[in-house]
């Protein structure tokens, strides 16, 4: 074999798209902490699938047009920071075989080391001990292999492939976190998985199939379940009253006993209810009573969901009529797109501004593409991303690249940054201004995450048990143990300050809400000078996110 | 010399001993809760009135005094020739400022200056007090009106409500009108700018809003370093609240003489139970 086609290629990445696929949950494990939401080879497997997608409608077989169509695919289907970063590599690899019909080993060779670049300049802040040393490794092995001789494409391969293996062994090294944890980097993986399946497809060790390659999109099946199951206060119940000098608290107080969610807005003559309840029909009786009852909307969520789980069986949709794929709305100067797992929080955020959810975040991170359309279906010529979640943050930088609109993301790494962003914001200022206004919001907020350990492990002086509670602030383990509220005590502990004064918990989809009480309860009694404010969040996987300010 | 007489109405919240010592008269207004008509201050004082408000399944409204109220208190507490001072509520929130005015032009054997006090409840009540600090200290009739001008011109007023609602109902929501509601627990802090509520900030939780307004005052003491102001807190039905921004700025800067009031029916029937506010202005 003196060169590699288009042909070969094509087969090449779908083997490896196949593979990593496989592979994916192996990946998914080496994360650095050993939280429930692991998920670089999920978003690898996606980006990687989504490349190939993009193979389907090609008619040449260049191996310039191959690579260049791989690229734009894993551009689009771009998942989470690693997705993000093989793009790029898929990226520069296409660059390196410009013009190219077949390529032999120098130009893969230079494809590799094109590659390469192009990932270190895609990151802002390159980290040794990652990806980006992978693929190095990689690129200079082989740019000095084909230097001392002459190579087909297989051997570049080969030897890139191996060194590249060589690098992934050592990032344990180089990054300390993953000594700690006892791994080696989980995008480096990834990427060694794909390239290896690529290079046994070349080499004749797997033939390509047929076969669709299945990757489960996104989200574990434990989510999926988890919406199917029984929803409390599944009805969305919504509707107007007509009336006159209706007192708003009164009818507040009188409806909040009989579900959650619930908004009461409006003047005295024309108030709008919203509310999650198992029964409606009592709801409606009550306000019957105040005045004309319009626009009444009833909707049965879990039927909803059910159906939204079998139909689209990718993405976890929330059932609310303004989240996502809506038509479109009035048009605004300035729009809001955010990334939210979980109803409750999902509609905290409605209720503060935001025009479209995507639901997602730890464990499910939205492609470019979702968060492209999010933002172009929004009826707003300047849109604001909120990611929510350092996975998110990258791939909502590259939308910037592909609509028309001015796009800003500010940088919230957690839910409750989200949030205190978004009470920054305000219709009565500018673009600039709301920016600066909304990242100044989040600087003074501190956030806490309680989930399970998927694994055992050290984290410092910590030692966790699978299966144990965690605590997360700031983004540090800092507690484990067998009782979840000592768990979240123990990251308030480390949250709390004298100046602090406000905590929130948004309790998740895992946790019932007696037992959110009784942790709150807990809290109030601890710190006395704080206010603190309980609500459902609905989040899988994290049984409380935190906030202190 | 002439006397010069001054009046306000109900929405200044002055407490009885300020308004006796410097023989302040007020006019007030009405509450109605449906079909229940009260004689603000008279046949209903601040603490029933919350009492009422919790109990009401129908929020009440505030109805102003009419031109004929005016003619007959200026009558009753005044000769022809004498001067009256009379200070209301923000023109933009009422119409007592308009009824005062129509009864100044009624009555002309009276020199009647009517004051737009751009503010509420003990805004009003502080323009009142300075305009009759000057008369009792001998000031002449134009002397007390500039001075009154001048703590209008000054005076700050920023207060914290627990919902929107109130002012949103009673169409006195002005600029404020823009904060939505929300499923967070958000109160919004605002001002008065020319006599419109308008807002200032919106901030999770309450001690963190109570915190800001004592904030916004710091601010502006080390902005003015040299001045020395009169302080008055009122609250909805919330003297805790009022009081930790009362101890708040006792502890940093020594200031015993703050006035602490009721937000009386007049105005609480607008803003609702709960809200707190800090008023000053410099002396």
């Amino acid at each position: 074999m003196q060169v590699i086609t288009g042909a070969d290629l094509k087969k090449m990445f779908s083997v490896a798209a196949q593979v990593l696929s496989d592979q994916k949950d192996r990946v998914n494990a080496l994360n650095v902490f050993p939280v429930p939401d692991g998920d670089t080879g999920t978003n690898m497997a996606l980006t990687l699938k989504s490349a190939i997608r993009e193979l389907d409608n090609l008619k040449s077989d260049d191996i310039s047009k191959v690579a260049a169509a791989i690229a734009r695919g894993s551009l689009m289907g771009a998942r989470g920071n690693s997705g993000v970063i093989l793009s790029q590599f898929f990226r520069g690899f296409s660059d390196g075989l410009a013009k190219l019909k077949t390529a032999n080993g120098k130009e893969l060779a230079f494809a590799f080391q094109q590659a390469s670049k192009t990932t270190y300049k895609a990151v802002m802040k390159p980290v040794e001990g990652t990806m980006l040393t992978v693929g190095r490794a990689i690129a200079e092995a082989s740019i000095k292999a084909v230097e001392q001789q002459e190579l087909r494409p297989d051997q570049v391969w080969e030897i890139g492939l191996n060194a590249g293996k060589t690098a992934l062994a050592n990032t344990p090294n180089i990054l300390p976190v993953l000594k700690e944890a006892g791994v080696v980097d989980a995008g480096g993986e990834g990427l060694i998985v794909a390239l290896e399946g690529a290079y046994r497809c070349l080499i004749g060790e797997i033939d390509y199939t047929l076969d669709e390659i299945v990757v489960q999109d996104g989200i574990d099946q434990e989510v999926i379940s988890r919406i199917k199951g029984e929803l409390k206060n599944k009805y969305c119940t919504e509707f107007i009253i007509k009336g006159n000098n209706l007192n708003v608290n009164q009818i507040r107080k009188k409806l909040e006993p009989k579900g959650d969610s619930l908004l009461v807005v409006g003047e005295s003559d024309l108030i709008k209810i919203h509310i999650h309840t198992d029964g409606p029909g009592q709801i409606l009786d009550i306000c019957t009573k105040l005045g004309d009852l319009t626009d009444i909307k009833i909707d049965n969520m879990q039927l909803q969901s059910e159906t939204i789980s079998q139909a689209a069986g990718n993405i976890v949709t929330f059932p609310t009529d303004k989240i996502a794929n809506t038509p479109v709305d009035e048009p605004k100067e300035i729009g809001i797109v955010a990334v939210v797992p979980g109803q409750g929080l999902a509609e905290i955020f409605l209720s503060l501004g935001v025009d479209k959810i995507i639901p997602g975040g730890q464990t499910m991170n939205p492609s470019t593409e979702e968060l492209i359309q999010a933002v172009e279906e929004v009826n707003a010529d300047s849109v604001i991303i909120l990611p929510n979640n350092k996975n998110v943050i990258f791939s909502a930088e590259q939308v910037k690249e592909f609509v028309d609109k001015k796009v800003e993301v500010i940088r919230c790494k957690t839910i409750p940054q989200g949030i205190a962003a978004l009470i920054g914001f305000g219709n009565h200022m500018d673009f600039e201004q709301n920016v600066n206004a909304m990242k100044e919001g989040m600087e003074h907020i501190h956030s806490g995450e309680i989930t399970y350990a998927v694994r055992s492990t050290k984290a410092g002086e910590l030692n966790i048990e699978e299966q144990d509670f965690i605590g997360l602030a700031d983004g540090k383990i800092v507690a484990a143990g067998q009782s979840l509220n000592q768990v979240g005590m123990q990251v308030l502990a480390s949250l709390v300050k004298e100046s602090s004064s406000l905590i929130s918990i948004y309790f998740g989809d895992n946790i019932i809400t007696d037992e959110a009480e009784a942790f709150s309860t807990l809290v109030k009694e601890k710190y006395k000078e704080c206010e603190v404010e309980l609500y459902s969040g609905g989040q899988p996987l994290y049984y409380y996110i935190l906030s202190v300010e | 010399m002439t006397r010069i007489h001054v009046v306000t109405d109900s929405g200044s919240d002055l407490p009885k001993e300020v308004r006796e010592k410097y023989n302040i008269h007020v006019v007030p207004l009405t509450i109605q809760f449906g079909e229940d008509i009260y004689v603000d201050g008279i046949e209903l004082s601040a603490k029933a009135f919350y009492q009422a408000l919790k109990e009401a399944l129908v929020l009440p409204s505030t109805c102003q005094p009419s031109p004929a109220d005016f003619v007959k208190c200026y009558e009753s507490i005044s000769k022809p020739g004498e001067h009256i001072i009379s200070v209301h509520l923000s023109s933009e929130l009422s119409g007592t400022y308009q009824s005062a005015v129509l009864a100044s032009t009624m009555l002309e054997d009276r020199h009647i200056h009517v004051l737009d006090s751009k503010s509420a409840s003990i805004g009003i009540g502080l323009v009142t007090l300075a305009v009759a600090e000057a008369v009792q200290n001998g000031a002449s009739v134009e002397d007390a009106v500039k001075e009154g001008e001048r703590v209008i011109e000054e005076i700050e007023v920023f207060f914290v409500v627990d919902t929107l609602e109130y002012l949103r109902r009673n169409g006195r929501i002005g600029a404020a009108s823009a904060i939505v509601g929300s499923l967070l627990n958000i109160k919004p802090v605002l001002t008065l700018k020319d006599g419109i509520v308008t807002p200032h900030d919106k901030i999770r939780g309450k001690s963190r809003a109570l915190k800001e307004i004592s904030d916004i005052f710091k601010r502006y003491l080390t902005a003015h370093p040299n001045r020395k102001v009169r302080i008055g807190i009122t609250h909805a039905d919330s003297i805790s609240e009022a009081n930790i921004i009362r101890d708040e700025l006792i502890s940093d800067f020594d200031m015993k003489d703050i006035l602490i009031e009721y937000i009386g029916a007049t105005i609480g029937v607008h803003v609702g139970p709960g809200t707190v506010a800090l008023l000053w202005y410099p002396l």
